[in-house]
Order: C-alpha cells, then sequence, then structure tokens
C-alpha cells in the first residue's frame, strides 16, 4: 500500500559526548525525565502525528534499544501493514557490507525498505531531542510549498546561532543558503535535524552523494547544500515550542531540570501524550522521614530521605537520611543512607553507599560541572566524586 | 500446553463494600494507587505460566470489561486459548437473583468448563488481595496425587470462613464452617487446584441435588466418601476483600514494608492495565509521609498514611491523612480529610472538613463534589 509519508529515526550514533551514559547503550535509549527515554519523543511524536511506518536506523550498541521499542506497542505502532522496523546495517550478496558510514548513507543503504512503502515523503529524524512537535502540520505545509526537502528551524538567539547549523532565507520565504555554525551569523533560524524530503528527489540525491568520494554523507553537510546549489525548493517549517538537544551531560542535565516546571513543557496533555515502555510497579513509597520538595517521583521508588528539584525514575531508592538535590537518577539507581547526591547524574542500578558524596555545590569557576556515574557503578562508602566527574561502569570508585 | 487452566471468581457482588461497589464488582475495586483486586489472582496465574483463563462475572462488570480488556497485559491476549470473559450463558429457569453460590456460578458457564482441554482447574477468587506463587502449588497437586489441593493461609486473615483440618497422614480430614478461632485447622483462601474430571462431577452432583455451594455442599460432601484432598500454605499476605473495613485495613497494610514486599516482589510482579502517565510532583511545600502514590499527581499539600491513586491532585495546605483517595481525586486547599476513602473522580473544595474513623471510615461515592 502507498504511503504518505514513512519516518527514518536515526538512532545507530554512539552520543560520545554522553561519555559513561552511552558507555553501553546508544544515546536513544538513555533515560530521560524519569519516566521515559529519549526515543519516546520523537517515537510518540509520530504516533501521534498519524504516521504509523517508522524505521529506526540502528548501529552503535543497539541490543538495550531493539528490545526497548520490541513491536511498538507502547507506542500504537504495533499496526498492521506499517509499525516499527529495527534496521541495523546488513549484507547485501556480493557486496561486502558496510557500517553506516554518515546520516545520509545510512538511509540510502535502506532505499529497498522504504521502496517497499513507495512513499511520495519521507521524513528524517534523530533521536537525541526532546520536543513535542505536529509532524502532520510539517508536512501539510512541505506538500503546500511544493517543496524538494522541508527543514524544521527554530528561532534562537544571535549568540546561540554560532552552535547551529543556520537557514538565510530569500525574499520567497525559501531557504537561500545553509551556514553550518556561523561565526557571524546572517539569520536566527537554526536547523533541528528534522526534514521532510520528496522521496523521489531524495533518492536521486541519495545515489549522486554515494558516488560522490568527497562526500561525508551527511544530510546538513552535503545533501542539503547540494539540494540548494541545485536549485531545489527548501522551506523552513517554523517550529515554535520546547525542544532541547540533550547531546551533551549539561544539556541532558538541564532539560531533565526542565521536567520539573510543566509550563516549558506539558507532559500531562491527554492529547499528544508521551508514551514509553514502562516496568510493572506499584506506586512510590514515601517513607516516615522523608522529605520530597520540588522533585518527580515515579512508580517502584522507595524515598526515605531528603529529595529536592530532582528527578527520579522508577524503582530509585532513597535512603534514611540521604540527601539529593539537583540530580537526575535513572532506574535502579539506589543511594544509601547518609550519602549526599547533588548536581550529579547517577546512571541506572549504580549504587552510591551509605557517606558517599557524589557531585558538588556550583562554586562560579569554569572547573565546575555536573557530576556523572555510569550505569551498575558501586560508589563505595566514605568515596567522594568531585563537580564535573566522570564515573565509567568498571571503575572502581 | 501448560496442563492448567485458570478460572477466577469475578461474579461476587459483597454488599457490604457499600458505595465502593455501587457500579463495579468486588474484584474491580481499586487497590493499592493503581490495581484493581482482580490484577493479583490474574498476575499470580500469569507468573506461574497460566495464560488460558477464564472469569466468571454475572453483573456490573462494564468496570471489569473496561479494566481487563484484551487480556494483553497479563498475556493472555493469545491466538489460541488466552482470556475469556464469561458472563452467564447457562443459567437455570428459576434463577433470578445473585448467584448464590460457586458452583451455581460454575453450572452457569458449564459449557465452557466441559470444554477446557487440561487436565486440572486453578480456582481463584477475584477479590482475594494476595500474591499467590502457585508453582509450587500446581507441583505438590501433581506430586500428591490429590484430587484437590486447598490454598491456605499461614495465618487468620480477618472475615476467614471455613478451615480444613488435616489428618495424621497429612491429608484434608474435614471443613468446619465460620469459625475464627486460631487453634484448629488451616484457614482456606478459597483458591484451588481441583482435577477437572472431580470438579465436573461435583457440578453434576450438586445440579442434581439442587445445591449451590462449592463448600458446604461440594467438599463436604466430597470428603465425607473419602476423597483425597491435600492443602497447601501460601506463606505471604492474604486476605479477601468482602467489607469496607477490610479494604480499608488492607490498603493500610500496604504501608507496611513488611507487607509490600510480599505483595510486589520483584520476581512475580503485579501487572495491571497500563495507562499513560507522567511523573508525579511534589511542590515546594508538600509534605510526605508514609504514604503510597501512584503517578500523575500533583502533591502540594500534606499527605500521612495516605494512599493516593493516579490523576489525584492534593492542592496548598490541605491536609490529609489515614486517607485513600482514588483516580482523578481533587482536594482544594486547606481542606483536611481523616479516615476517607474517596472513590474515582471525587473532589473536595477548598477548607473542607471530613472525618471519619478507622474502624468505620467515611466513604465517598465516585464522582461525588463536596
Amino acid at each position: 500500500m502507498k504511503k504518505n509519508c514513512i519516518a527514518m529515526l536515526l538512532a545507530g550514533g554512539q552520543g560520545s559526548r554522553l561519555y559513561a551514559l552511552t558507555q553501553k547503550v546508544a544515546k536513544p535509549s538513555v533515560p530521560f525525565g524519569g519516566k521515559y527515554r529519549i526515543i519516546d519523543f520523537p517515537l510518540s511524536n509520530c504516533a501521534n502525528s498519524g504516521i504509523d511506518t517508522v524505521g529506526v536506523l540502528t548501529q552503535y550498541r543497539p541490543l538495550q534499544l531493539n528490545s526497548y521499542i520490541g513491536n511498538g506497542q507502547p507506542w500504537d505502532l504495533d499496526v498492521t501493514d506499517g509499525g516499527v522496523y529495527i534496521l541495523p546495517p546488513y549484507q547485501s550478496a556480493g557486496e561486502k557490507g558496510s557500517w553506516f558510514s554518515g546520516t545520509a548513507n545510512a538511509i540510502y543503504q535502506n532505499i529497498s525498505f522504504i521502496e517497499s512503502y513507495n512513499p511520495e515523503n519521507v521524513l528524517i529524524l534523530s533521536g537525541d531531542h526532546i520536543y513535542k512537535m505536529d509532524y502532520s502540520d510539517m508536512l501539510r505545509e512541505h506538500v503546500e510549498k511544493e517543496a524538494a526537502c522541508t527543514i524544521s528551524v527554530l528561532q534562537v538567539s544571535m549568540e546561540e546561532a554560532t552552535r547551529f547549523g543556520i537557514m538565510n532565507l530569500g525574499e520567497d520565504g525559501y531557504v537561500e543558503q545553509f551556514e553550518e555554525k556561523p561565526k557571524q551569523p546572517k539569520s536566527d533560524l537554526a536547523s533541528m535535524g528534522i526534514y521532510i524530503f520528496n522521496w523521489k528527489k531524495l533518492r536521486e540525491y541519495l545515489i549522486a552523494d554515494e558516488n560522490d568520494p568527497k562526500s561525508s554523507k551527511d544530510f546538513g553537510k552535503n545533501i542539503i547544500p547540494k539540494m540548494l546549489s541545485a536549485g531545489e525548493k527548501l522551506w523552513p517549517y517554523r517550529f515554535k515550542g520546547y525542544w532541547r538537544d540533550v547531546g551533551t551531560i549539561t544539556s541532558l542535565w538541564d532539560a531533565n531540570m526542565d521536567m520539573l516546571s510543566p509550563d516549558l513543557i506539558n507532559l500531562y496533555d491527554p492529547a499528544w501524550p508521551i508514551s514509553s515502555r514502562s516496568p510493572v510497579c506499584p506506586p512510590h513509597y514515601a517513607g516516615e522521614e522523608s522529605e520530597i520538595i520540588h522533585s518527580i517521583v515515579t512508580e517502584g521508588c522507595e524515598v526515605d530521605g531528603h529529595v529536592e528539584n530532582s528527578v527520579l525514575s522508577p524503582n530509585v531508592i532513597i535512603g534514611r537520611g540521604a540527601t539529593v538535590n539537583y540530580s537526575v537518577l535513572m532506574p535502579g539507581a539506589v543511594v544509601e543512607s547518609g550519602a549526599i547526591v547533588e548536581y550529579a547524574i547517577v546512571g541506572e542500578n549504580t549504587v552510591v553507599r551509605s557517606g558517599a558524596h557524589v557531585g558538588a555545590l556550583p562554586d562560579g569557576t569554569d572547573a565546575w560541572g555536573v557530576a556523572t556515574c555510569g550505569p551498575d557503578i558501586e560508589i563505595r562508602s566514605g568515596a567522594a566524586v568531585p563537580a564535573g566527574a566522570m564515573i565509567y561502569t568498571g571503575e572502581e570508585v | 500446553m501448560n496442563n492448567f487452566h485458570g478460572i477466577i471468581f469475578a461474579y461476587s457482588a459483597a454488599p457490604e463494600l457499600r458505595e465502593l461497589v455501587g457500579a463495579r464488582t468486588a474484584a474491580s475495586l481499586p487497590f493499592c494507587g493503581r490495581y484493581r483486586l482482580i490484577d493479583f489472582a490474574l498476575s499470580s496465574m500469569r507468573n506461574a505460566g497460566i495464560l488460558d483463563v477464564g472469569i466468571i462475572m454475572q453483573r456490573d462488570y462494564q468496570s471489569l470489561l473496561d479494566h481487563i480488556g484484551s487480556g494483553k497485559a497479563w498475556d493472555m491476549s493469545r491466538r489460541s486459548g488466552g482470556l475469556r470473559m464469561l458472563p452467564p450463558f447457562g443459567l437455570p429457569e428459576y434463577h433470578t437473583g445473585n448467584y448464590t453460590g460457586t458452583i451455581e456460578a460454575l453450572n452457569a458457564v458449564s459449557t465452557y468448563i466441559r470444554d477446557i482441554p487440561q487436565k486440572y482447574l486453578v480456582l481463584l477468587l477475584g477479590n482475594m488481595c494476595a500474591n499467590i506463587d502457585l508453582v509450587p502449588v500446581m507441583r505438590q497437586h501433581r506430586r500428591s496425587g490429590a484430587e484437590i489441593t486447598a490454598i491456605c493461609a499461614d495465618h487468620t486473615p480477618a472475615q476467614s470462613h471455613h478451615r480444613y483440618v488435616l489428618g495424621e497422614d497429612g491429608l484434608v480430614k474435614q471443613i468446619l464452617f465460620d469459625r475464627n478461632d486460631e487453634w484448629e485447622g488451616l484457614p482456606a483462601l478459597e483458591g484451588y487446584i481441583i482435577n477437572k474430571d472431580t470438579l465436573l462431577k461435583m457440578m453434576d452432583e450438586c445440579k442434581a441435588r439442587n445445591q449451590y455451594s462449592f463448600h458446604k455442599h461440594a467438599v463436604a460432601a466430597f470428603l465425607a466418601e473419602g476423597g483425597k484432598m491435600c492443602a497447601y500454605v501460601h506463606p505471604g499476605y492474604a486476605v479477601a476483600i468482602r467489607t469496607v473495613e477490610a479494604y480499608y485495613q488492607a490498603s493500610m497494610d500496604m504501608l507496611k514494608t513488611e507487607y509490600r514486599r510480599q505483595m510486589f516482589p520483584a520476581d512475580r510482579p503485579v501487572r495491571t492495565k497500563a495507562h499513560e502517565e507522567v511523573s508525579t510532583y511534589y511542590g515546594e511545600r508538600a509534605v510526605s509521609r508514609n504514604s503510597l502514590v501512584a503517578d500523575n499527581c500533583k502533591i502540594e499539600g500534606s499527605i500521612e498514611n495516605c494512599i493516593i491513586f493516579s490523576g489525584a491532585r492534593i492542592e496548598k495546605g490541605a491536609k490529609l491523612r489515614n486517607c485513600i483517595i482514588m483516580r482523578g481525586g481533587i482536594v482544594g486547599e486547606n481542606a483536611e480529610l481523616d479516615c476517607v476513602i474517596a472513590d474515582k473522580y471525587c473532589s473536595f473544595s477548598s477548607g473542607t472538613v471530613l472525618k471519619g474513623n478507622a474502624k468505620l471510615p467515611t466513604v465517598v461515592p465516585k464522582g461525588v463534589s463536596i
């Protein structure tokens, strides 16, 4: 059956700037905001936008991601004639087969998957953004403007613009120029890395780009500039609302803290649910001596200590007399009695033994940063993990 | 194929649950923040690999149907077998009111029972608040060669209504009715493993004699005829919910860590219908003491010894003690509630004061605004 639009979600990146948090898992399956993993946001957006066919391109450490996505049931993507597909690199007869060498190459290698749905348009998404977006609205504009490609853009401040790919528009409103991290930006419209392509056009450019030995096979660096110089119509879709790239420790921590303010991004909206594959656990227990202030807590947690300005994922245990402040605790993390965790991210199933101290208050210096412990680590009793530290799984602390 | 087939009794109206069963059966009573009582029986079966299950119901079962759906949450939505909802389809002509007993309920769905391909049936009460590990019971039943294995408690639950006395050979020799004394026999949890042939014989005999009760008639006759029956003692928390007081007490028991560990062990999770939920938010002045709180709540006030279901809002300055607030409850600013059970979607306006008693908690029916 012919589809109007299918989505391809780029989930193969390592997310190397998340260090210990992506040592064992791909970035899209990093826990986020208490109940979610990062990939829940684009997957839920697809389901809510009526896009029922999603190819998830995996490459780096895909095991957890594969089992998390499963048949797509939590996002109502377990449909016949469509659904969610995990697409790892593969080998064809007579070919050596190769890893995805860039975002464009990843799509190129899956041309036959896309062809099997014969779509008019293809939506390209990345698996490291936190936002709610109606792709069907973007698709409508894309069709109206008869664009070869529509790029979702966000208005940023001129200072921030130097960190993004910036779209400069012509008088007709179409994109005229694309500049990656310009030193002197001419516009404040930043690319969000979300594209809708006319599939026939994209197919041509992917094949041409693949045969270009100088290309790094990347959408932003190669495909978009090539389309622009060929005079294709590229339309900027202006997105308004909450959008965060969570590719670094600081941005991941910041965005988690944003979850404490529902006026920034409302996850309570029944019309636009962000779904997740949640474990089955009982309601959380707030103990006799618990103090929970300006924090979010979810199922399976047992809190007996003091929790403030923090995000607790399922099955987190905070012991008696423990203090947790401005921190993100990932599923199954344990903070034993008397331990202190502040300005920190504590990975899945990591145990902070009693009397240990993770992180420190900001001291105004550049050296200060959020302390991060990867998953499955034991922070021994009495140990101190300083501000900005990065503790990897397997390290002894 | 697993040689065990589950039957859950979810028809009980339990009138002493009063307003709480106004539009539902005891089995679909919300419990412990996010569950329905029947989740325990369904999860026990699922965790023992029993995926072919019939649920016997009679009336007021809309909320039960809504909760159970296709049975997916318990992996019972199967291509063959799986979950079957069993409203009456073979009622005797004279039948007018509620099922008067378990045998009558079974006879009302006798065609289903006769077609069960498995050799053994596992019978559980839909309103039994217990996480029973059925694996050792199934093993014991097969090895003992008994026709019936009765699941019993290791303590005397409130309102235990009958007990089994064992002989020196370890087999059940006698059933005692309406006994709460601690010293004789094992209190029954009204859960059984029974050979299908044995159950069908009981159903047929009772029907011929115009009898309806599983215990008073069928089991008593079975024992009198020298049938082989064993007992299995379930080592954890267990209480049948038939009254408001029992419901309230069992809810408050879940605040005790020891009971919670018995009811929600990590290796035998209690499964339930998944809702789209977000985390619970605690405000700047929230106070929480000894409480269970489900997802999607906003706690701005103070809660102590409370069970808060999902979607509840506790506004600033509100003080709740010893309360059960079911799904979607809203407690306004500075309201004070003590020993109140608020059914789903109740709201209490600012400054409301409502106090019950631990022995007689105040029940606010579904959807009422005060």
